[in-house]
């Protein structure tokens, strides 16, 4: 396929936290609001001047430093984060926004603010922590609501002197909803037969979204849709099976890269910083104060494993086997970030019954947080992929293809 | 007479094997791995041809598949295909009564399930870590000054086992290197490190869905001593095969290029 025009230039973003966009949105008198989950209702962080950068450990080498304040026994995304931190890479921060996501999440937020990684410039620099519910019924809600609005919404006007008003949130989701829209469309090329965008570039399309200013990127977006519209498909199919790719936070395009090199095209993106959820319209009425609504669509729509509910449990699987249908996928990896405690779980028993209960061929992976080296891993796809491919040649030899 | 080429690219031995259409094997080698992997995939071929008697040179290969760790280099592939894939393969044709295997090669330990046409159904395998594989089993038969056959058959005249606490490959033989200098008898220290792998590959074989009967394949499969830990930990027969266990990737690489091959003809 011929190459996205701004495909370079948006990866090239990804490279460093503090990228080109964030440091001219910042020198127009912009300001970042780090941020490291979901469970932060990023349109919060794009109120009037301010703009959201959910937070990434780009070129991570080793991680000595976090490691002797977190033990080697912990997340490496949260630990990646702390070195960064300790390196100086966020300084550039107005404020750091996190939640009680998980308790290594915690315990690296806390370090990063006992070790004063914000520096000594920002003098209004801020952090808060949200308790985050683990579920979505009316009084998480409620409780979600009071906790954004104490911890986030009044700092920032505090700090800051940002408009928090009813009229200045609804701006920000209009923004938020475009660019929700444009990722959306753009998603809705990989349910074709032969994808004419790739989960890699896909990835990189989201990550950029989430981690630059939203108004110095839509143009470029809306361009590369208009550039999907007629972009051919190579003649010859360049994957060999078609996944969703489901599991912990994954924000290095290099790990889907590998998937795809080893012959699985993703298709549906089901990991913290992909667009299930993430990049789906916020819908609001009229007839209640809008951050109880926004507060609501994000719990609702969560699906992160934190949520320990019944129905949300229920729901992950079913959700599961919905992408896997509507995006036409041959299987489901399940991946998850090692020593990631929800994932640990959540990945055991969903692979197994995913490939048991709903027939699903599965493959089940644990990889760290830089994954590029990894040829153990490269294997195990692979022999996935060759796996459902022996069996689709051999159903189609003896004619039983449905 | 066609013939077909599997050539497995480990990270401690290349293997080739050439097949005759008819599924006979022409020749078969494994050589020591060189640092360059398609220096070591040429030259395994070459030899491989050689062998073969009735072919001349590696072009006269109908049909030529690459797997192992360097599966991706090996010069003239048709195509490559992963080690797991092939394991099971080569295991199939060689016993297809045989539905598990334990891989052990230089640096991976992988557990495979075989479904009834030969390919696979479920696997596990380990990450980065060398615990439990050729490797590991390297170091410590160089801590005992020893060849690792002659390590293999210490650990079998033990009639007691020292527990290894270990299996990272570098504190296993600081654990061996103490226990040798506390004076503690040599075989059963070796009969630990035995039982400690058997333990590692009792996970990959029981994740990947290991029944009734299992095989060894990989350089490891030649470990006298870990085939008896492997049949004591499991309480299952390891079922021996005809032909040579380190060659099963080779064998299956093969097999697949003789049945793409004919299919292509």
């Amino acid at each position: 396929m011929k190459d996205l025009q701004h495909l370079y230039y948006f990866e090239s973003l990804l490279t460093e936290a503090n990228n080109e966009l964030v440091r001219q949105a910042q020198a127009q008198g912009g300001l970042a609001l780090g941020y490291t989950c979901y469970h932060m209702p990023e349109v919060l962080l794009n109120l009037g001047k301010c703009f959201s950068v959910r937070l990434r450990a780009p070129r991570t080498g080793s991680m000595e430093l976090a490691t002797y304040y977190m033990s080697n026994a912990t997340c490496e995304y949260a630990r990646a984060l702390l070195e960064r931190g300790l390196e100086g890479g966020y300084k550039f921060l107005d404020a750091l926004a996190g939640v009680d996501c998980c308790e290594c999440m915690n315990r690296s937020m806390e370090n990063m603010q006992l070790l004063k990684i914000e520096g000594t410039e920002k003098k209004s620099f801020f952090w808060s922590n949200i308790d985050v519910p683990c579920s979505d019924d009316e009084g998480c809600v409620a409780h979600f609501a009071e906790q954004l609005g104490r911890k986030v919404l009044k700092p920032l006007h505090e700090s800051y002197g940002i408009d928090i008003s009813e009229e200045a949130i609804r701006e920000a989701v209009k923004e938020h909803n475009e660019v929700c829209r444009l990722i959306t469309e753009i998603g809705n090329f990989r349910k074709l037969d032969n994808p004419t965008i790739t989960g890699h570039e896909f990835h990189i399309l989201t990550l950029i979204s989430y981690t630059c200013p939203k108004h110095l990127i839509i143009d470029k977006l809306r361009e590369t849709l208009e550039e999907l519209k007629t972009r051919e498909p190579d003649k010859k199919k360049n994957f060999r099976v078609k996944v969703v790719l489901i599991g912990s936070e994954i924000d290095d395009p290099e790990l889907v890269s590998l998937i795809e090199d080893s012959g699985a095209l993703v298709v549906a993106d089901r990991y913290c910083y992909g667009s299930f959820p993430g990049r789906q319209e916020l819908i609001l009425s009229d007839d209640e104060p809008v951050l109880t609504q926004i507060c609501r669509q994000y719990l609702q729509s969560s699906l992160c494993v934190r949520l320990c509910a019944t129905h949300k449990v229920q729901k992950r699987l079913d959700y599961a086997a919905q992408l896997k249908d509507e995006y036409h996928a041959d299987g489901i990896i399940y991946e998850q970030i090692k020593f990631c405690t929800y994932w640990s779980y959540e990945r055991a028993f969903a692979s197994h019954i995913i490939q048991n209960e709903y027939n699903i061929p599965t493959l089940s992976v644990d990889r760290p947080y830089m994954s590029r080296s990894s040829g153990q891993l490269r294997t195990r796809v692979q022999a996935f992929v060759e796996s459902i491919e022996i069996k689709k040649i051999k159903a189609k030899k003896a004619g039983e293809v449905k | 007479m066609k013939y077909y080429g599997g050539c497995d690219v480990g990270s401690t031995y290349t293997k080739c094997v050439i097949l005759r259409e008819d599924g006979k094997i022409a020749s078969a080698v494994t050589i020591k791995s060189k640092i360059n992997s398609e220096q070591s995939a040429k030259a395994a071929i070459d030899q491989a041809v050689l062998e073969a008697e009735e072919i001349s040179k590696p072009s006269e290969l109908s049909y030529l598949i690459g797997t192992g760790y360097g599966r991706n280099k090996v010069p003239f592939a048709d195509e490559n295909i992963s080690e797991i894939s092939c394991h099971a393969m080569g295991v199939h044709i060689t016993n297809p009564a045989v539905k598990a295997i334990i891989d052990i090669g230089g640096q991976d330990v992988k557990g495979i399930s075989i479904d009834t046409d030969g390919t696979v159904s479920s696997f596990s395998m380990n990450d980065k870590c060398a615990a439990g594989t050729g490797r590991f089993f390297e170091a410590m038969a160089n801590a005992f000054e020893l060849s690792i056959e002659d390590f293999s058959n210490l650990s079998l005249t033990a009639k007691n086992t020292i527990p290894i606490t270990s299996q990272c490959t570098v504190f296993a033989e600081s654990e061996v290197i103490t226990l040798v200098g506390e004076g503690k008898a040599r075989d059963e220290i070796a009969a630990g490190i035995e039982l400690a792998v058997a333990k590692r590959c009792f996970i990959m074989a029981k994740k990947a869905g290991a029944k009734n009967s299992i095989t060894l394949t990989g350089g490891c499969a030649k470990n006298a001593g870990l085939k008896k830990a492997i049949e004591d930990v499991l309480r299952i027969k390891v079922v021996e095969l005809k032909t040579d266990p380190q060659l099963m990737g080779a064998l299956g690489a093969a097999e697949f290029a003789r049945q793409k091959g004919m299919d292509k003809e």
